[in-house]
């Protein structure tokens, strides 16, 4: 009996036993399946950790600019399709269709696309600056005025961008329009949607201040031709002024800056920092991956670092190679002599036949299209210096910017001399410099800013393919509507009338 | 004869010894305990029910004709008889009486005593009687009586104290149980084969055993009995004995849903005691269809569920809803289990599509289970809510080996496709638009060398008659307690797309043994692999240039794609001019259809092993482990001399990608009966599923030599690779609880708690609980003349919650920074603000239903509404794009919705005689879904991409159509009206730019957004099918209709075939405006315009009613006289050819209103985009069991 009782015992504990083991195999043979270690990204929590993260995180700064939906490409892109240079070839809405037929709508994708990657920007230096602001301690002083100036640079370039697609120019009325919303802070969360729109003025004040903070902070130089020409150094943020003052029309202090990096005498350069000038063949300029002395500030691209589908200087502007979705305007720039045949300026070199129509070679690397994208050439410096200057209608001026637009010409066509009727008055000479601009940056994003600072027409253009209506100043598709995926959230700001 | 008198008592207790022959599976062990209230009870439980008889009765008799008015009046009826009981038995005479093991006669002088009535009774019955055992305290009259003569082969009246004792007209038949006969028999399925392990059971008793494996029985059983016949899945039968000893058999398969098991993937149920709703679905209506994965043949076999196809490539994942959209962001596609594994769904493939859900050979699926309510799929969890799809495949079954082969031959056509201009129509038409926008011609018709004009049908270079072929053999049986199932399939499918083949191979192999008798062991294990080879189609690539759908529309007729010597006309990356001065600027796709390749591999081996072991009676203990590894392929080459390898010269991409899930899962499980009646099932279970997903590629491009055509010639160029990894964990503790008394009152509850790795917080809870009343087995009913009609009615009612976390990132919860590349060096940048509060979206789903069995399951009725109020949903929430965060969206659980319907299932053996049978089913849905919240502020979801044409919306359906509203054609000047968002009438003119009134003053333009209206949904608000199956003497019919209606589709293939660009056009453009007065709907041409067609600005001309009523499948069998085969050992062979996607009905002016441009997107249904429809399929099959 008392053996019986045993073995029933041993039966419940061996099936017990066997049954905890049956079980226990199950639960216990895997890792905590719940917090999967992140092998593909770096947290939020660890991104400031060290001072190498936190210099990659100033280059993220430029890559996120650097988006193909922005200065990496449509911003140049959408510049030149507004105007009057390029010829639609392939109407796709894709490619900038509606933008070069001024059809656009709040819906438009290159509307929504160009706001969102601009603000993308914004965020990232607004989310960068409370971050280092937090990790002070793991940077020295200098780097941090350094990150924070080149983050404020950027900030500005972003904010100039959108205030001139989206806003009246500030021309139009000194500033009064309305602006941008602007967002100064980082955002992280579902709050703050609603901001309405400051003024065009309040938005020009903050990209001076910041590019002044950029000019106080920023190193003269770095250690790397790389590096001078894809970071922004003192120069670039003077550079930078000049083109904003002159939209603003303060002539004033387009010289002033301009004389800070300018030599009082040819050949022109800079003389403090990056020791800025013209290259002496054009043709160089547009070598592909160009990191010479001329430019101030460009977006690298190589064929692991691309600007994306369709978003490609080369694609659009190119035939061979390139996808030729416009040609040049017969009678837009290429009309003038510096391309007929007789002509001896290199920048001819960049205009091409094929298949009947005139295209642009600036950006000629085969896909992956990986051209160099400028933002800031010398050149410009001293054209806009040369614009001040004759603005400025004092015959002192007036000799020192036929000067400067001479330079820009000869460096191309070393022996051509101005006509005295292109220089003699204050306003031809404006005309001058202001054709030269249109020559020397060609398909580079500065035809529809600078019809838009000077209150001119976007002109018509007739494709085979369809035509594009004159748009004037006081017409509402003068300027881009605000997005619909601002206003269909953000209710306090204002759309544009359309 | 004598008289005996009866007497009063005061305590009440009895064991009635037949009444327990009655419940033999569960005998009782003594005389129950039970107290006196109680038993009081009792007694009045059974007046209550006789007096319910006559209730039902006298409510029948006033003919009342609403169901739902009768069930309240029974419940009203029920509630007043309780309080006529309490008067009734205090007015009784009583009597207390405690007998054990008494004859009748002894218990009938007792009651004599105790109340001085008399007996009449002959002798001699009082012979038949059975003893008695009695104890009750102070009880009536009458419930002793009843309590003696329960069961009893007399019967007794009382007149005037006199109590007469008779003997019942027809006695039970478990009084004649005393005397057994031998019976025997054979059990064939329809098709003559042999069945073995049918259940053959004398009914009311535990007499009985299975057939072996030539399907015979022999049994000893009382005569006069009634045999039950059943087996799963097939329809259960009933024979009495009637002095017959010989039975041979045939049984039905059932489609009849009412006698199955329901098969959850945890657990198991019969049919009868579900209180959920599901829909089940057998195996062998799937096989014989020309798919390439099993849910493409799911359209309208079951209520609830809505089948959509995406594309008419082969293998391209259909849109798949169970009850209708219930996510917004998240997946909406079902939860897809495969013998306890969750598949992989969604789309694996590159330019070739590939559904993961093809690894899967439909012919080795035994049945699917549609698990629809919350009380099926709360086990389910946080993955529950999008409904669950268990599949359960083929095992084998005690029994010789089975050898089945069946095989299709088959073909493919395309489908019905627009009617382009020819060449001639297309210069003109042109021209015109050029003229009109003050342009000169710029198209020429082309001369052949013949000098005949060039005449390019584009569609002949694309499209093609496929054909297909299926092979399938499966060896499968049974030896003692080991089953086994084999099978190796092989199927090769050519689309009608040139270059669209599938190709599969497979093997699988199920398996079961008893080690011990009480320890099971099986394994499961599959291996497939699938090759999927497509160029370039419209499957979610409306717009690609390289869409060869779209080129064969839009390209233009007058062009040649080969030049006189036979090169490619070609000029740059497009086609040549030919005779026109306008470069078209699209692809020449000849070069993409003579040298482009993509394919997409999968190998998919999808195995569980499970021990199981019940170490105690009842309670059983389970371990599973399974794996579900898929690994794709995809290899694609685009050709260097046009479309997507021009730029690059060529260019090759290499991806491997890697899906694994592990999965293992511990259970507890009782099942069991207490004191007889009880039934109780129980599961505790815990389980751990981890699922991985990493990918790596290669691009090359430029080719150094044109011979190379594949990733492995010689190329200039290694351009890119690219890599991903991610992984989550899903870890959960879980049980569920089925409990009925006597199978008529059914409870079931569930539980789960989930942890899922991808949110911030973690655990979910999800319960589940429902309850049933089977009303037609209470004896009332069967008693009452609506037991005769009513063979079941079952109601039910269910409610739970649900969750759902596919479609949200691996990592949402988390804040990342992205590493990349800025000018070479290293570069970090914000790449996902995530959500800190993240949690489950849920589901909270009601279900009540009603299940009826009419003349014996001749007709089976279900009807269901359900509500899935669905809230927590994580919405992108749309952020103002100023604030920059990436993709100007927040994740958050924020918006609510809810879907709901009817659904209504008949299925019906309309014709049932020997030779001719007809079965039908019909079955239809209804659909209201409602966004009733997004994020606060946040009214819409509009997204702006090429042809928005859906919008999200608070207080309408997800994803409605959302386009302007077209007026029509300005008859003065052919422009298209529109009326903007003030109501005013405005026109746009392509000429000019120019947005105008229709006085010529100045206009706004046009906004998609601001200016848009909503038209409709793009949900069905019904669908369903019909499905007939035939068969006379040895041939089978079966005739499949699918609807689907209440909708809205956005033609934009019409937008594209009116378009004035250099695209060709439909014949419709014929009817444009051409002169000033003429009432035309399709604008004026103006070169280059895309305003009018709807292209840039989606209009209200391109959106139809998307109703339609197909012929989805219909097939004809002959089965051969097996007499003819029986020296080749074939037991059956069958014969069939069928035909599928014939649209009998619509309005829809495209060519099929079942299609999905967007695949399976929740906001941007209800389009049609560029891109081709189903076609249509013959086949010839046949089937042979050896």
């Amino acid at each position: 009996m008392a053996m019986k009782k045993t073995n029933t015992y041993n039966q419940i504990i061996l099936r017990g036993s066997m049954l905890c083991v049956m079980m226990f195999s199950a639960l216990s043979c895997k890792k905590n399946i719940l917090d999967p270690t992140i092998i593909t990204s770096i947290s939020d929590k660890s991104a400031f950790d060290t001072p190498d993260r936190i210099l990659a995180q100033v280059n993220g700064l430029y890559s996120t600019m650097k988006s193909g939906q922005f200065y990496g490409g449509r911003l140049i892109i959408y510049n030149e399709l507004r105007a009057d240079e390029f010829i639609m070839n392939k109407p796709n809405i894709v490619t900038g269709q509606q933008t070069w037929s001024q059809s656009v709508n709040s819906g438009t994708s290159e509307v929504n696309g160009l706001w969102s990657a601009g603000y993308a920007t914004i965020n990232t230096v607004n989310t960068f600056l409370a971050g280092i602001e937090l990790n002070k301690s793991k940077l020295s002083t200098t780097l941090y005025d350094n990150y924070s100036a080149e983050a404020k640079f950027i900030r500005a370039l972003c904010y100039f961008a959108l205030v001139q697609t989206y806003c009246q120019p500030y021309a139009k009325d000194q500033g009064a329009s309305l602006g941008l919303p602007l967002r100064l802070l980082p955002e992280t969360s579902s709050a703050n949607n609603l901001l309405a729109r400051s003024s065009v003025a309040q938005i020009y004040t903050q990209i001076i201040s910041d590019l002044n903070a950029a000019e106080a902070g920023l190193p003269a130089s770095y250690a790397t031709a790389s590096l001078n020409t894809t970071r922004a150094s003192v120069n670039t943020a003077i550079a930078l002024k000049t083109r904003v003052y002159l939209v603003m029309n303060r002539y004033a202090d387009v010289i002033t800056e301009a004389a800070k990096i300018v030599s009082d005498t040819a050949p022109y350069q800079a003389t403090t920092g990056v020791a800025s000038k013209m290259e002496t063949n054009v043709a160089t300029v547009f070598g592909g991956s160009y990191v010479g002395l001329e430019a101030m500030l460009s977006m690298p691209f190589t064929p692991t670092e691309t600007p994306g589908t369709q978003n490609q200087l080369a694609y659009y502007f190119n035939i061979s190679p390139g996808n030729g979705e416009f040609y040049l305007n017969a009678s837009g720039i290429i009309a003038d002599p510096v391309y007929a045949t007789a002509s001896t300026d290199a920048r001819k070199g960049f205009v091409f036949t094929n298949t009947g129509q005139k295209w642009l070679s600036k950006y000629k690397v085969a896909s992956t299209y990986s051209d160099y994208v400028p933002v800031i050439r010398y050149p410009e410096v001293l054209l806009n210096y040369a614009e001040a200057l004759a603005r400025a209608g004092d015959p002192v001026s007036m000799a020192k910017a036929v000067s400067l637009v001479s330079a820009v010409r000869t460096r191309s066509d070393p022996g051509y001399v101005f006509p005295s009727a292109g220089i003699s008055t204050p306003d031809a000479l404006i005309a001058t410099i202001q054709t030269e601009k249109r020559i020397e940056f060609l398909g580079e994003g500065f035809r529809v800013p600078d019809l838009q600072r000077t209150l001119q027409t976007l002109p018509t253009k007739t494709a085979a393919s369809g035509t594009a209506p004159a748009v004037a100043p006081a017409e509402n598709k003068y300027i881009w509507p605000i997005p619909a995926n601002e206003t269909s959230i953000n209710t306090l700001c204002v759309p544009n009338p359309s | 004869m004598q008289l005996n008198a009866t007497c009063t008592i005061d305590r009440v207790k009895y064991y009635n010894k037949l009444g327990a022959a009655a419940s033999l599976q569960t005998p009782h062990t003594g005389p129950s305990k039970t107290n006196a209230a109680p038993a009081v009870q009792k007694t009045k439980a059974i007046r209550y029910k006789s007096a319910l008889q006559y209730l039902i009765k006298a409510i029948i008799t006033f003919g009342v004709k609403n169901k739902l008015l009768l069930q309240m009046k029974i419940i009203i009826a029920l509630l007043f008889i309780g309080f006529m009981q309490v008067h009734a038995s205090t007015s009784a005479q009583n009597i207390t009486i405690n007998q054990r093991n008494a004859s009748i006669e002894k218990i009938l002088a007792e009651v004599k005593l105790q109340t001085g009535y008399l007996f009449v009774y002959n002798q001699e019955w009082m012979k038949l009687a059975q003893k008695v055992d009695i104890n009750v305290k102070n009880v009536p009259l009458k419930s002793v009586l009843d309590i003696s003569f329960a069961n009893q082969p007399l019967t007794y009246s009382i007149v005037n104290k006199t109590i007469i004792v008779q003997l019942k007209k027809q006695p039970v038949a478990s009084y004649a149980a005393l005397v057994n006969v031998e019976v025997s028999g054979q059990v064939k399925d329809e098709k003559g084969v042999p069945l073995p392990g049918v259940t053959v059971m004398v009914k009311g008793t535990q007499i009985g055993r299975q057939t072996d494996v030539n399907g015979k029985f022999a049994l000893s059983v009382p005569e006069r009995s009634v045999l039950v016949f059943s087996m799963i899945s097939y329809k259960t039968i009933e024979i009495g004995i009637d002095g017959k000893h010989v039975f041979n058999v045939t049984l039905e398969e059932s489609k009849s849903q009412l006698n199955e098991v329901v098969v959850s993937g945890y657990t198991t149920q019969n049919r009868s005691e579900f209180t959920g709703s599901s829909a089940h679905i057998s195996g062998n209506q799937l096989a014989e269809r020309p798919v390439t994965s099993f849910d493409q043949a799911l359209s309208g076999q079951a209520p609830g569920i809505k089948l959509t196809s995406s594309s008419g490539s082969l293998n391209s994942p259909p849109v798949f809803r169970i009850r209708g959209t219930n996510s917004i962001t998240s997946s909406a596609y079902p939860l897809i289990i495969i013998d306890g594994v969750q598949a992989f769904t969604g789309n694996v493939g590159n330019s070739a599509e590939n559904n993961p859900l093809s690894s899967i050979n439909p012919d080795d699926i035994e049945s699917i289970e549609v698990l629809k309510d919350a009380s099926a799929t709360a086990i389910y969890g946080s993955r529950g809510t999008d409904g669950v799809v268990v599949i359960t495949t083929k095992r084998g079954k005690a029994g010789k080996m089975k050898i089945n082969y069946d095989t299709y031959f088959g073909m493919q056509k395309k489908p019905k496709l627009p009617e382009l201009l020819n060449a001639a129509d297309y210069v003109n038409i042109k021209n015109e638009s050029l003229a009109n926008n003050g342009t000169d011609p710029a198209f020429f018709l082309q001369k052949n060398p013949d000098g005949s004009n060039v005449e390019t049908n584009w569609y002949d270079y694309i499209y093609q008659t496929g054909h297909s072929q299926n092979h399938n053999l499966s060896l499968s049986g049974g030896m003692g307690d080991t089953h086994y199932f084999f099978s190796a399939a092989y199927t090769n499918q050519t689309g009608f797309l040139v270059k669209n083949t599938f190709e599969r191979g497979g093997t699988r192999f199920n398996f079961d043994t008893k080690l011990t008798n009480n320890i099971t062991v099986g394994a499961n294990v599959a291996y497939t692999d699938a090759l999927n080879n497509n160029l370039t189609s419209g499957f979610n690539n409306a717009f690609g240039l390289n869409n060869l759908v779209r080129e064969s529309m839009v390209l233009s007729p007058n062009l040649s794609p080969f030049n006189a010597d036979g090169s490619y006309n070609i000029s740059g990356s497009g086609i040549g001019y030919g005779a026109n001065t306008i470069l078209t600027g699209y692809y020449n796709p000849l070069p993409q259809l003579q040298h482009d390749k993509f394919t997409s591999e999968s190998k998919s081996l999808l195995g569980n092993m499970f021990l199981e072991w019940e170490f105690v009676k009842n309670l059983k203990a389970k371990v599973n482990y399974s794996l579900n590894d898929l690994n794709t392929v995809n290899m694609g080459f685009s050709n260097p001399y046009q479309a997507g390898g021009y730029a690059t010269n060529g260019s090759a991409t290499n991806t491997n990608g890697l899906n694994r899930r592990t999965d293992i899962l511990g259970q507890l499980t009782y099942s069991g009966t207490i004191a007889g009646k009880h039934h109780i099932s129980a599961l505790a279970a815990y389980e751990d599923i981890y699922s991985l997903a990493s990918s790596w590629g290669v691009t090359k491009t430029n080719l150094t030599d044109r011979y190379y055509e594949t990733f492995f010639g010689a190329y200039s160029t290694v351009s890119g690779s690219s890599s991903s990894y991610g992984e989550n964990g899903l870890r959960s503790y879980f049980g569920n609880l089925n409990y009925d008394y006597d199978r008529k009152y059914l409870l079931s509850a569930s539980f789960r708690r989930d942890g899922y790795s991808a949110l911030a917080s973690k655990w979910g809870n999800f319960p589940g609980v429902s309850i049933g009343w089977n009303l037609s087995d209470e004896e009332f009913f069967k008693n009452s003349s609506l037991g005769k009609t009513f063979s079941v009615v079952k109601l039910r009612a269910s409610y739970g919650q649900t969750g759902n976390i596919s479609g949200v990132s691996n990592y949402a919860s988390s804040s990342l920074y992205a590493s990349g590349v800025y000018g070479g060096v290293a570069s970090l940048s914000t790449s996902q603000i995530g959500n800190a509060d993240l949690k489950w979206e849920t589901s909270k789903k009601t279900d009540v239903g009603i299940n009826i069995g009419l003349w014996n399951n001749r007709i089976i009725l279900d009807a269901d509404y359900f509500n899935n109020a669905d809230d927590g949903l994580i919405l992108n929430v749309p952020q103002a794009a100023s604030k920059g965060i990436p993709n100007n969206t927040l994740t958050e659980n924020i918006g609510t919705m809810y879907n709901r319907g009817f659904e209504f299932n008949i299925d019906a053996h309309i014709m049932d005689h020997t030779k001719f049978k007809w079965r039908a089913n019909f079955n239809i849905s209804t659909l209201k879904n409602k966004v009733t919240s997004l994020a606060p502020g946040v009214n819409d979801i509009w997204t702006s991409s090429l042809e928005t044409s859906n919008i999200t919306r608070v207080g309408l359906p997800v994803g409605v159509m959302y386009v302007v509203k077209t007026t029509g054609v300005n008859p003065a000047n052919g422009l298209r009206t529109y009326l903007n968002k003030a109501g005013q009438t405005v026109q746009y003119s392509p000429v000019t730019g120019q947005w105008t009134h229709l006085d010529g003053s100045a206009a706004s333009a046009l906004d998609a957004y601001a200016d848009g209206v909503v038209m409709g949904t793009t949900l069905p608000t019904y669908y369903g099918g019909f499905n007939n199956n035939f068969s006379y003497a040895n041939l089978d019919l079966a005739i499949n209709l699918t609807y689907s209606g209440g909708n809205q589709i956005y033609n934009g293939t019409k937008a594209t075939l009116l378009d004035n660009r250099f695209f060709n056009n439909e014949t419709l453009i014929l009817q444009r405006w051409t002169h000033p007065g003429q009432i035309t709907d399709i604008p004026a041409l103006h070169y280059n315009d895309q305003q009018a067609s709807g292209s840039v600005l989606p209009n209200s001309f391109n959106v139809e009613d998307d109703s339609y009523l197909k012929l989805s499948y219909v097939s004809l069998g002959y089965r051969f006289p097996p007499k003819y085969f029986t020296k080749l050992h074939i037991s059956s062979m069958r014969l069939y050819a069928a035909a599928s996607n014939f649209i009998l009905y619509t309005k829809y002016t495209g060519s099929d209103p079942e299609i999905s441009a967007n695949a399976d997107s929740n906001t941007a249904a209800g389009r049609d985009k560029n891109s081709v429809p189903a076609g249509k399929t013959f086949v010839l099959g046949l089937n042979v069991g050896f």
